[in-house]
């Protein structure tokens, strides 16, 4: 590993940390940082059991979600050999976000299935983009512009749903946007599925670097170029729709976290998956918390923020890397 | 190698290859040659199992290309095509060091022998001294004889070249194909390559395969194809086709012969 790659991986993970202490001992419920370290790792103190109860969940699905959307952005990227892809404009989010909307209307009792309609809404989304905008090849601008059509498509019809629904389908499509309100059994959902989503990312990091170079050219290396495009996809739609399905929509980390890190680590993903899914914890906690603290004690949903700060970022990002893009 | 009679429709209403037959020498050079949209690199890319003919067959070694698995056949013959990307920042000696995919099981990680492999390639295209460089510091000679060293560290008795000249300045270009037959002089290794410049295929080749629309005109050694004839059908170009003391046969087009 390069120096600038040990230090941006060091840098990330100290900026996580903060993130969490910070967030931890944000609220209407103060404590120092002091007694926060202390009551968690001693026990006995009263109120970090209760910020342990009622913040904690919220801050392991800001952390999960965010490594899951923007690993997830990261695969789709490789996948699609474009750097614009993110699960959160190209349509995967919405239609897992769409899809688990319609199963609570539809069939409420199942509502402990929700992840895996999640899964099959994201799965269709992103079918549906891939399929539409493919003509011989992927063309990266028709590919967003297909991709923005499905997800005005599938957000739409959410909307729908949530207007003429149940007051249990509302109260979902509004929730979906904040990491308010959550409890430890959502927070257990994203984990497990995260998790296991996470690795498996890991363990393609090396796939997605072959799936840089040209298919013909994989495909004369011996690689089953198909096969491997076929795995990663499922895999970042499974991270999209967990994330999405526990915490809503989020637009740009899928696109921004990944984007950091070519600028600072480079494009190997046994490097670039490890730090977005360090990155992508750390940028939605934050976003989090930032809602959380600026004018109590009203909240500012994540999303809200994410989409605020995210858009200049990404320009400003987008105007200094043109050497990583080209033309 | 052997082609068996391959025809192929890029889309159903259009034949591209018309019952293509032909046999590939081994340990020489084959220079595939033909105006654009004449088929050459549709023949190349279903040599390589790119593409899948509608009838016929490839045979190698004995064996139908469809065959083949993937890895098994990227054991026998390394393609270097046309139009290449890679992330810039990826240094030559990892690019390279791909060529050994198909050589290592999964998940495992590099042996002596990739090592060996991976400075053999370096060597034989002039890239020891790069090895660390990302490819976004290279020109566009050097870049393009990494990928001919990725294809070289496949360590396969056939290399396949489309175009390998495109792009590049005349130095660049005779720096390339020097580089190609040196390595099929010393190591036997058979070429098959798709070039434009009739000189260079002369000079280059030794053996020639014509082809006009999707068909195979005339194969053979360079002084039997190109003929003035030969030239004016596949082409529709009025040349001048001498032969010099010094420079052995060459071309000169001199016009155009009648409209295409």
């Amino acid at each position: 590993m390069k120096r600038k790659q040990v230090i941006s991986l060091i840098a990330v993970i100290l900026l996580l940390i903060l993130a969490f202490i910070v967030s931890a001992i944000t609220g209407s419920l103060r404590v120092t940082p002091l007694e926060l370290i202390s009551g968690l790792l001693f026990g006995g103190h009263e109120q970090v059991e209760i910020i342990k109860d009622l913040r904690f969940p919220r801050i392991i699905i800001a952390i999960f979600a965010g490594a899951a959307l923007s690993v997830s952005g990261l695969l789709l990227q490789a996948v699609m050999r474009n750097p614009l892809a993110d699960p959160g404009i190209i349509g995967v989010s919405a239609g897992a976000s769409f899809m688990s909307l319609l199963m609570a209307t539809l069939l409420p009792t199942l509502y402990f299935f929700t992840p895996l309609f999640a899964f099959l809404g994201g799965a269709l989304g992103f079918f549906l983009v891939y399929a539409l905008s493919w003509r011989g090849g992927l063309n990266p601008l028709r590919m967003v512009l297909i991709g923005i059509a499905i997800h005005s498509v599938f957000s739409g019809l959410a909307q729908a749903l949530g207007m003429q629904g149940s007051s249990l389908i509302s109260s979902l499509t509004q929730m979906n946007s904040t990491l308010s309100m959550k409890t430890w059994s959502e927070a257990e959902t994203l984990v497990i599925c995260g998790s296991i989503g996470l690795v498996l990312a890991l363990l393609v990091s090396r796939w997605c670097n072959y799936l840089a170079l040209e298919d013909k050219t994989a495909r004369n290396l011996g690689l089953n170029v198909n096969l491997m495009r076929f795995v990663i996809s499922m895999i970042a739609v499974l991270l999209a729709a967990v994330a999405t399905s526990v915490a809503g929509v989020f637009a740009f980390v899928g696109l921004l976290v990944p984007h950091i890190g070519r600028l600072l680590v480079g494009s190997d993903h046994r490097i670039l998956t490890p730090f977005s899914i360090l990155a992508g914890a750390a940028l939605i906690l934050i976003a989090d918390t930032v809602g959380r603290a600026l004018m109590p004690p009203h909240e500012i949903p994540a999303s809200i923020i994410m989409a605020v700060i995210g858009g200049p970022v990404l320009i400003i990002l987008l105007r200094k890397s043109e050497r990583i893009y080209g033309n | 190698m052997e082609i068996k009679q391959i025809s192929y429709a890029y889309d159903r209403t259009k034949q591209t290859l018309h019952s293509i037959s032909g046999r590939i020498a081994r340990g020489k050079i084959t220079t595939i040659i033909g105006p654009n949209g004449s088929g050459k690199s549709t023949l190349l890319s279903i040599m390589s199992k790119n593409a899948t003919p509608d009838s016929g067959q490839v045979i190698l070694d004995g064996k139908s290309l469809q065959a083949y698995r993937a890895k098994e056949l990227a054991r026998k013959l390394a393609v270097v095509h046309q139009h290449n990307v890679a992330p810039s920042d990826l240094t030559v000696e990892k690019l390279v060091g791909y060529g050994r995919i198909p050589h290592r099981e999964r998940f495992a990680s590099g042996s002596e022998e990739d090592q060996q492999a991976i400075e053999w390639a370096l060597a034989c295209t002039n890239l020891l001294g790069k090895r660390s460089k990302t490819l976004d510091a290279l020109s566009g000679g050097e870049r393009q004889r990494v990928w001919i060293a990725m294809a070289l560290a496949q360590k396969t008795p056939f290399l396949f070249l489309d175009e390998p000249t495109t792009y590049l300045d005349m130095y660049y270009q005779y720096e390339i194909l020097e580089l190609i037959r040196r390595i099929n002089r010393e190591h036997g290794m058979t070429v098959v390559m798709v070039l434009h410049d009739i000189n260079q295929a002369i000079r280059y080749s030794d053996r020639i395969i014509a082809m006009k629309d999707g068909r195979v005109v005339i194969q053979g050694e360079p002084e039997q194809v190109i003929t003035r004839e030969t030239l004016l059908d596949i082409y529709g170009m009025e040349t001048i086709v001498r032969t010099d003391p010094e420079a052995g046969l060459y071309i000169v087009p001199v016009g155009l012969g009648h409209v295409r």
